[in-house]
């Protein structure tokens, strides 16, 4: 094995439906990163506001200076895939303030089922969707659904208050997905992050 | 698990053609394949033919590519293989039913280019994925479709 540094920052993705969970996903995972040694660094996406970014900054979680912030101003997919221009310059940015820098986490804008990312903004990608939005999510097959490297079902522990068969929704992206990784999270409790750090350490970072 | 960081060049490249057929009559040259859904990506954990689990960290402004040579020493060599982009070529059987294919690829966000009056879409997953997604333009035989490979002509 060599132990040259890579040239860039692994770049990874977080998208998913509006409210699913994805700015709370990250909260839980700065700290679980930060205690495994990752050097990383935050871009968030809203519509015509920085308020991700200005949550992830007061949370105390991070450096403030290592979050930064674009604004979509049109339908969030449009920053991440069509044209993720904004994106990547921001995480170039990023990359030069910071060298050392090992992990870029993109978080995109809250969208819809058919939200994915470009591959020529990040190496790997995460949807999370959650079980208040129903056990029919999977179902619907949406590309983000289908096409995610991991998908992400948040806030398992409001199942049985929205009559949600959890074991069923898990099943069923498992089916969808052809067996794909799923993992289930409860972000407000932390449960189930160390598995999505697990999942991001070994494809992007190569831990073993 | 090795972790490689540069391209080292390309397999036609003269230097190191001669190198690689020399190599390769030793039954030294190990395949890396990729698909060509994540040939953009530059941050790959994957097992060659040969069963070596390896990893690539390129850099960004160093895309992979078909042939690309990932290590080269005296006794033994890697080049990445990319699979061939599958396309599903689309007909429509009349203009209404051309204007509504339009459409739903579009809609769809389908990576899409248009050869003889057919559309092709990119695949990134299954045929069928996409067939259903066309409900009764195909069930109803008004697109008629069929899957392609890169080597294929439209």
């Amino acid at each position: 094995m060599t132990d040259v540094t890579p040239a860039n920052a692994a770049r990874i993705g977080i998208g998913g439906p509006v409210g699913s969970g994805k700015t709370a996903l990250i909260e839980r995972l700065i700290p679980v990163l930060q205690a495994r040694g990752v050097d990383l660094a935050v871009i968030t996406n809203d519509l015509v506001t920085k308020e991700d970014a200005e949550r992830l900054r007061r949370s105390g979680l991070i450096d403030p200076s290592r979050v930064e912030a674009v604004e979509a101003g049109a339908c969030p997919h449009t920053v991440i895939r069509e044209d993720p221009t904004l994106n990547i310059a921001a995480g170039d940015a990023l990359e030069d303030r910071f060298p050392g820098l090992q992990l870029l986490i993109f978080e995109s804008g809250g969208d819809n089922l058919a939200s994915t990312f470009s591959l020529d903004l990040v190496d790997w990608w995460i949807f999370v969707i959650d079980v208040a939005g129903g056990d029919d999510i999977p179902r619907k097959r949406g590309p983000g659904v289908l096409r995610c490297d991991l998908l992400v079902v948040n806030k398992v522990d409001l199942a049985p208050h929205v009559g949600v068969d959890l074991d069923g929704m898990l099943a069923e992206a498992g089916r969808v997905r052809g067996g794909k990784p799923v993992i289930a999270t409860n972000a407000r409790a932390g449960h189930g992050i160390d598995r999505v750090a697990d999942a991001i350490g070994r494809a992007v970072l190569f831990a073993p | 698990m090795r972790v490689i960081h540069r391209i080292l060049g390309s397999r036609r490249d003269s230097g190191l053609a001669d190198r690689l057929h020399h190599l390769a009559h030793h039954g030294a040259v190990d395949v890396l394949v990729v698909s060509s859904t994540d040939v953009a990506r530059r941050r790959i954990r994957a097992t060659t033919l040969a069963g070596e689990e390896i990893a690539l960290a390129l850099p960004r402004d160093e895309p992979l590519f078909d042939g690309a040579v990932l290590a080269l020493d005296e006794r033994h060599a890697l080049v990445a293989r990319v699979g061939t982009e599958r396309w599903l070529r689309l007909v429509p059987g009349s203009q209404a039913a051309a204007l509504e294919l339009g459409y739903h690829a579009g809609n769809l966000h389908w990576r899409v280019r248009f050869a003889d009056g057919a559309i092709l879409v990119a695949l990134d997953g299954p045929a069928d994925d996409y067939l259903v997604r066309l409900g009764a333009l195909v069930t109803d035989g008004q697109v008629t479709h069929t899957v392609l490979d890169e080597a294929e002509p439209c």
